[in-house]
This record gives structure tokens, sequence and C-alpha cells, in this order.
């Protein structure tokens, strides 16, 4: 399954309460999305910070890309 | 080659120009040749036969030869740069003195760099013997020009091939006990107050409330899922003050620790089915290593390493066994 395009409402719905919901094992996006849920910064900012992160592991976020249209 | 070994042949690898860390006893890194290599001090170990207390081995963790290994020192005001000077593709080893100003920065820094997720950073706080604590002081070593430092940073930087990830991985044998629900409305290692589902009291009372006053329970605290541990330092009930060995972040929720009632077993179980394919570093809590009574006993699966005074896993963790996977 490939990564949703920056445009896709996913992302927005990941950092706006979504991460919440996410099932994941991977320690690194486990902290991501608590620092998304106690994060202030900007949505666009969040965003992109947390597609930038899917992009650089893609390969191995296989499970968790599945999940970001039922989130 | 990730393992304990004598001094030889530690000094043989060295010699031979392979890039590595080295854990061991202040002395035992005193005698190692200069060379491509960066230490801490620290003389408890978890090897493959089990718990290992030694001044006179060193565990050693190979790297990758240059130039894809590089290493760096950095000051105590330089910490912001262990993530931003991170390999675009790979990973950073960083040691850090316990209880030095780097410890305290790296721990407050690390947790909120926008970097430090996508750049891994795995590493370790060194320490001392437990007989010496009051005399002793944690040091990091920087094998190339043979220079000892009570504060500051020392890192690997690793490069990896373009189809090469580095994943981190934590076991924390430590859950949450389900109980009252902790919050900070301060972070920070020393703490006054706190939230205990939602009334305000003494973080300390509390502890000492709930037995806890020997500090023997971490806090657990739920980061996205993923339970991370703040180990009880002290509690001074007199001075309304609890250090602890991690920092505490507000919005998180925390819970205090569910007793472990074998440790040994406990990551026996954890780590039965783990594979260790692709696992180049590991180290575990010298908290765990004297609660567990780990020294001569084997963990079984679990990946071998330094017993430390603190572990980094992207950021600061406490009690908890940290691995760092090639995927």
């Amino acid at each position: 399954m490939s990564l949703p395009p920056l445009t896709h409402g996913c992302w927005k719905r990941l950092v706006s309460g979504g991460a919440a919901r996410l099932k994941t094992d991977q320690l690194a996006l486990q902290l991501l999305c608590s620092r998304m849920e106690r994060s202030d910064a900007p949505l666009d900012k969040r965003v992109g910070e947390v597609m930038a992160f899917f992009t650089r592991f893609e390969r191995i976020l296989g499970r968790e890309i599945a999940q970001l249209n039922t989130l | 080659m990730n393992d304990l070994m004598t001094l030889d042949a530690a000094a043989r690898l060295i010699e031979h120009g392979t890039p590595c860390c080295v854990a061991g006893d202040l002395e035992a890194l005193r005698q190692l040749p200069r060379g491509a290599w960066i230490g801490g001090s620290i003389p408890y170990f978890m090897g493959s036969q089990g718990g290992v207390v030694a001044r006179d081995r060193v565990f050693v963790t190979a790297l990758p030869p240059t130039p894809a290994t590089r290493f760096e020192t950095l000051s105590a005001e330089q910490v912001g740069q262990v993530v931003a000077d991170g390999p675009e593709h790979g990973y950073s080893i960083v040691i850090v003195p316990g209880g030095s100003q780097a410890h305290a920065r790296f721990a407050q820094d690390a947790s909120t760099s926008a970097e430090a997720l996508s750049k891994p950073t795995v590493g370790w706080v060194s320490g001392v013997h437990l007989d010496e604590l009051a005399t002793a002081r944690p040091v990091v070593f920087d094998g190339r020009t043979g220079k000892a430092h009570t504060d500051g940073l020392v890192v690997a930087r690793v490069d990896l091939p373009e189809d090469r990830l580095a994943v981190i991985e934590i076991v924390n044998i430590f859950e949450a006990d389900g109980g009252d629900v902790l919050r900070f409305e301060r972070g920070g290692f020393e703490i006054g107050e706190v939230l205990v589902n939602g009334e305000r009291c003494s973080f300390a009372e509390y502890l000492l409330a709930r037995g806890n006053g020997d500090g023997r329970l971490p806090l657990v605290g739920n980061f996205g899922g993923a339970s991370l541990n703040a180990s009880v330092k002290q509690v001074d009930s007199a001075a309304g003050r609890v250090a602890l060995y991690a920092p505490v972040f507000p919005g998180v929720d925390y819970h205090l620790a569910r007793p472990v009632a074998d440790h040994v077993e406990t990551f026996r179980r954890h780590t039965a089915d783990r594979s260790n394919d692709g696992v180049v570093f590991s180290c575990n809590c010298i908290l765990n290593f004297v609660h567990g009574q780990f020294e001569g006993r084997s963990l079984g699966n679990t990946p071998t390493g330094p017993v430390t005074f603190g572990e980094i896993g992207y950021q600061l963790l406490n009690q908890t066994l940290v691995s760092l996977r090639i995927v």
C-alpha cells in the first residue's frame, strides 16, 4: 500500500486526534504520536513532520499505512 | 562483534583499525590504545552467560569501517548537535556521563527535537561501581585522544546503505498498575507536586503512602502506546521533593509500575520469541541488574551489552532494555 499524498485528509486526521487510535509497535512512531497529541504547533507543521516520518520509514510501516484511512 | 572481551582482545581490534564503542571500568579504558573508538565508564555487563561485574574486561561494539563511521566529542552546550548532526541515512550512538550537565540537557532536548525520531540516536549513560558512588565520577572517553571527560558527550555517527534502516526497540518489563493517573504540570528531574486523578498533592508524600519511598518501582508513562519509565532516585519528604533519573513530561499520563516478582524470568518471557537478527547494539539498566540480581544469571535470548546508569533510545529512558536493529 502506497503512502497517501500530502493533500489527503488522513494526515490532518492523524495529527488531530487520530494518532491516539493508531496501532503500532514502532517505538519511534509511538513517540511521534505522543508528541503530536501534546503539540501546539500549527497543523501544517505537524502534518509535515508526520508525513516526513512516514516517508522515511515507509518500508517498515506497512501495517500503520494500512490504518491511515480508518483513523 | 558485540561482546564482552579481555583488554588484549579489545586492543587488537582497535589496533586493527576497527571503529568501536567500548564500555568498561575507567582504568580498563585507560589501558586501551588510542584509535577509532569512544567509550564510557561502567563495570557492569550482560554477557552471553549472564550478568557480569568486571574491571578487567570491556564490552566492545564493533562498527562499520571508516568512512561509514565517524566520531565526535561534544560539550554540554553542544547537546543539540547530537540529533541535528546525525546522519541523514544511518544512526548515532551516544554516551554521556551520568549526573553531568550534558546528561540533563540531553534528557530535555532530545525529547523535543523535531528530527530526533527520524535520525535514530541510541546509547547510554555511563556510571561507576556502586561501591564508589560517593568517590568516583562517571566519564566518557575519546579513544582518539585518550582523554576522559566528566561532562559532554562522545558520539559515533554511522552511515547505512540506502536500502537499510536503523530501528530502536525496547523491552520494558514494567507495566502501569492501572490505578491512580499521575500528571505533572511541570516537567523535569526534580518534582514537588503531582496531580493524582486530578487532585494536587505532594509527590513525595504520595510515593511514601504508596510504599514506594525506596523508589523500587518506576513511574510508567504512556507515550502513544509505548510504556516509558522514569525511575525514582530519591524521595525527600522533609524537602517535599522527588528526584528522578529521567524527566517527566506535562501532558503525559503516568502510573506507578506494577511490582515485578522476578526480573530475570520476566525478561526471558518478554524476549523468548524475539529475533536478534540485525541487532547491533543493546544495553540494559543498572536498576534492573541490581533489583533483579542479574549477576551470574542469564536473561535467555536477551541481547548482551553494557549495564548502564540510563539508556538512550531516541530519548533518555530508565529501567529498560534498549536495542538498535538494522533492517
